[in-house]
């Protein structure tokens, strides 16, 4: 009986102790933070760095990385989540928000002292929701029109100077095809979707999306959006769609080496991102390329819409079960100081987010990657839109896409379908 | 008989029968061992599967409290295309897919069971691909399966045949995958291979000594002699070939899930967008369920019609 009540005793006084410990009203500063990152070819550069916030704060600063896309939900919902979250992209924020998965930044942001002025506007409106900061930009990728100057030169056209419209490019890429005498195709001039589509740039570019600008309705079915499909078509059917994508097919896999089709001669125009202008990929893969970067031309009727791109990019979100927010919100502000950006993104040759990040000379040294540079501050630059049901949009459109790319199918059937579809979805929603 | 009835009514605490007391040890000590497997059975097999079915009847919201939506998940699934359309290539692969390995495994089974010099080589060579992990010959089939430069369609060029887009063709990716899959396939000849050992020697050289050919041996006394490991290999084969989806999340290259035009967008890879991708954790688990009765119904299926065609010897 005796040894019973001392067991007892001793659970009560363990459990009080635990009790009290969780009771405090402010948390103790925590001596591990935890960053987790989407991206990440590199997990030891990207730990160096948050090393110096460890020697900074005495804070010891853990990273994972890359994590994989199936990972993102659990981690979420997870009664341990890490500190930090880093995505690739913005486009499942809003859903987060939406099932309470992320915090809203606001009070991070007063906590951290972050100087929302310091961002470029077109990466920061993709965390917005009304008056909500659910995200914030660190890092972003834009996209141009990327040109063997090689190529141009052979096809007789001048190297330094690319397409100045969206027809004149449709000319070029006519010129610097070469079909054989079976059918099939030795060189292609331009391929709108190499690697991963780009509707999102080319929609822009006939004035329009597929949402209204705040979002809250669905414009799938739109004028701009049957013409930016059917613009992009003609690159597939004037040369018979089975003869491109035979050539083309596994392009996608050898983004990452010297067999990539721009690099060996097979592909004279594309669209990429700023990264290629680094020191990771051309320079790596095929030094001595002779290319050229410009912005994506504009339609010729509508020359107002030049320097117009689409920012894309990673996004850094504080999940809503982490267990130290003040502590998160002062990470996140020293992520977002513009020296932090300005050296991450150097590193990694993506886009500082920060407008004091964008003067370092690591950015504007290069005059290729200069493009991207000024392509962000233009007032045409834009964000994608984003809506609680964007995920599930996207992976309706893209075989929309390749079934009017690929097959030559009319979009306008295919588009009006989907919004029969995604309408009442993007409606429940939203309420 | 009475007290029989009486003796065996359920009591709590269950009354353990009168051991030794080194029985007793042993039946504690045993359970102990039990016990991690115990515990992992049923936090991670019994409790998910009795929460999916829960949510399957739900909308789930992952901070919130679930939603109780009856049969809506179920009816819903009968209404979307994508569902029939993945449907559809899960059968694709489980009708044409597993008969073909099947086929193509047993003979290889019999070749390399044939007494050649360097046999023990060749089943080397045909048991290493099985060992490659999944990603890695995804990968390098991608390469093999190039329509310009990959292997497959320069060796169909050598012969006259120009090979097709085998991964941007809906009407090709599907055979694309069943090639892969049998690329892999060393397991199933191995369990060939172990059935192969057991054809009664004597019965094999009876019929050849009545005049039977090599043929009429294989057909009349070595199939049915492996048909329980047919059996075996057959439903296997189904039922990993519902589940799909490792080699259809990495063929698709950098593409969308299910390229081209939804042809590789199977089963398992529709569920992990709907719970994963879309936050659809309720409607995933009513697709959960209706695999599972699928596999359920396909199993006990091929169970009876295997009584016509399946030999137990002894």
């Amino acid at each position: 009986m005796k040894r019973k009540n001392f067991w007892l005793f001793v659970s009560f006084l363990l459990i009080s102790s635990m009790l009290l410990a969780s009771c405090g009203n402010k948390p103790a500063a925590p001596s591990l933070l935890r960053v987790w990152i989407q991206w990440g070819d590199n997990p030891q550069q990207i730990q160096t760095l948050f090393d110096k916030y460890t020697a900074e704060t005495g804070i010891k600063v853990e990273v994972t990385a890359p994590l994989e896309e199936d990972k993102i939900l659990p981690t979420l919902i997870g009664s341990d989540p890490p500190d930090i979250l880093v995505l690739s992209g913005g486009d499942r924020v809003k859903s987060y928000f939406h099932e309470g998965l992320v915090e809203e930044l606001s009070s991070a942001v007063k906590t951290g002292k972050i100087d929302l002025n310091d961002f470029f506007a077109a990466p920061l409106d993709q965390c917005k929701m009304g008056d909500k900061i659910l995200c914030l930009p660190w890092g972003t990728d834009m996209y141009a029109l990327f040109w063997n100057k090689d190529m141009f030169e052979a096809a007789g056209l001048d190297p330094n100077t690319p397409p100045a419209t969206m027809e004149q490019l449709a000319e070029f890429a006519d010129k610097l095809t070469k079909v054989n005498a079976d059918g099939t195709i030795e060189q292609l001039g331009f391929l709108p979707d190499q690697a991963w589509g780009h509707s999102d740039l080319y929609v822009h570019m006939f004035g329009g999306f597929w949402y209204n600008d705040d979002g809250t309705q669905l414009t799938a079915n739109s004028q701009p959006m049957i013409d930016a499909l059917t613009w992009q078509q003609q690159f597939y059917t004037n040369y018979g769609a089975d003869a491109v994508l035979a050539l083309s097919s596994g392009w996608a896999d050898a983004y990452m080496s010297p067999d990539y089709p721009f690099y060996t001669g097979k592909l004279a125009m594309y669209v990429d991102g700023e990264w290629m202008t680094g020191p990771n990929f051309i320079s790596a893969f095929k030094p001595e390329a002779s290319y050229g970067v410009a912005p994506f031309p504009p339609p010729a009727a509508h020359p107002e819409r030049a320097n117009t791109a689409v920012v894309q990019g990673t996004v850094a979100v504080i999940p809503a079960n982490a267990a130290n927010k003040d502590a998160s919100a002062k990470l996140l502000a020293w992520m977002m100081s513009p020296a932090i950006v300005a050296e991450e993104f150097c590193f990694n040759a993506n886009l500082p987010t920060s407008k004091i990040a964008a003067q370092d000379p690591c950015f504007t040294s290069n005059p290729k990657f200069k493009v991207f540079v000024d392509l962000m501050a233009s007032p045409n630059a834009k964000y994608i839109i984003t809506t609680p049901i964007t995920s599930e949009l996207y992976d309706a459109m893209t075989p929309l896409e390749e079934e009017v790319l690929h097959t030559g199918a009319d979009p306008k059937p295919l588009l009006e379908a989907l919004q029969a579809e995604f309408e009442p979805k993007l409606e429940e929603a939203l309420k | 008989m009475e007290e029989l009835r009486v003796k065996r009514k359920w009591a709590w605490p269950p009354r353990l029968p009168k051991w030794r007391y080194r029985e007793r040890v042993n039946f504690r000590i045993g359970m102990l061992f039990l016990l991690p497997w115990t515990i992992g059975f049923l936090a991670f097999t019994l409790y998910p599967m009795v929460a999916s079915f829960i949510y399957s009847f739900s909308i789930y919201h992952a901070r919130a409290p679930l939603e109780w939506v009856g049969l809506q998940n179920y009816i819903g699934l009968f209404k979307d295309d994508l569902f029939w359309k993945s449907l559809f290539n899960t059968l694709y692969m489980v009708a044409i897919g597993v008969p073909i390995t099947l086929l193509a495994s047993f003979f290889c089974a019999v070749l390399l069971n044939l007494k050649v010099r360097g046999q023990a080589i060749y089943r080397v060579i045909y048991f290493l691909p099985s060992i490659v992990p999944t990603v890695a010959s995804a990968i390098l089939w991608l390469w093999i399966l190039n329509p310009q430069t990959g292997i497959l369609n320069t060796l169909l060029g050598y012969i006259g045949i120009q090979g097709p887009n085998w991964m941007s063709n809906p009407a090709w990716s599907k055979p694309g995958l069943i090639l892969l899959g049998m690329w892999g396939m060393g397991s199933t000849i191995v369990i060939y291979l172990s059935g192969l050992q057991d054809v009664p020697t004597h019965l094999l050289e009876a019929a050849e000594l009545d005049g039977a050919n090599w043929w009429q041996r294989l057909w009349n006394i070595t199939v049915p002699m492996v048909s329980p490991i047919t059996l075996f290999n057959l439903i296997t084969g189904v039922i990993t070939m519902f589940q799909y989806f490792a080699q259809a999340y990495v063929f698709r290259g950098s593409h969308g899930l299910g390229y081209p035009l939804n042809s590789t967008l199977f089963y398992s890879v529709y569920l992990y967008q709907n719970a994963f991708l879309w936050l659809k954790m309720g409607y995933a688990s009513a697709m959960a369920w209706v695999l599972f009765i699928v596999i359920l119904v396909c199993t006990l299926l091929l169970l009876k019609v295997s009584e016509r065609f399946t030999y137990y010897a002894g």
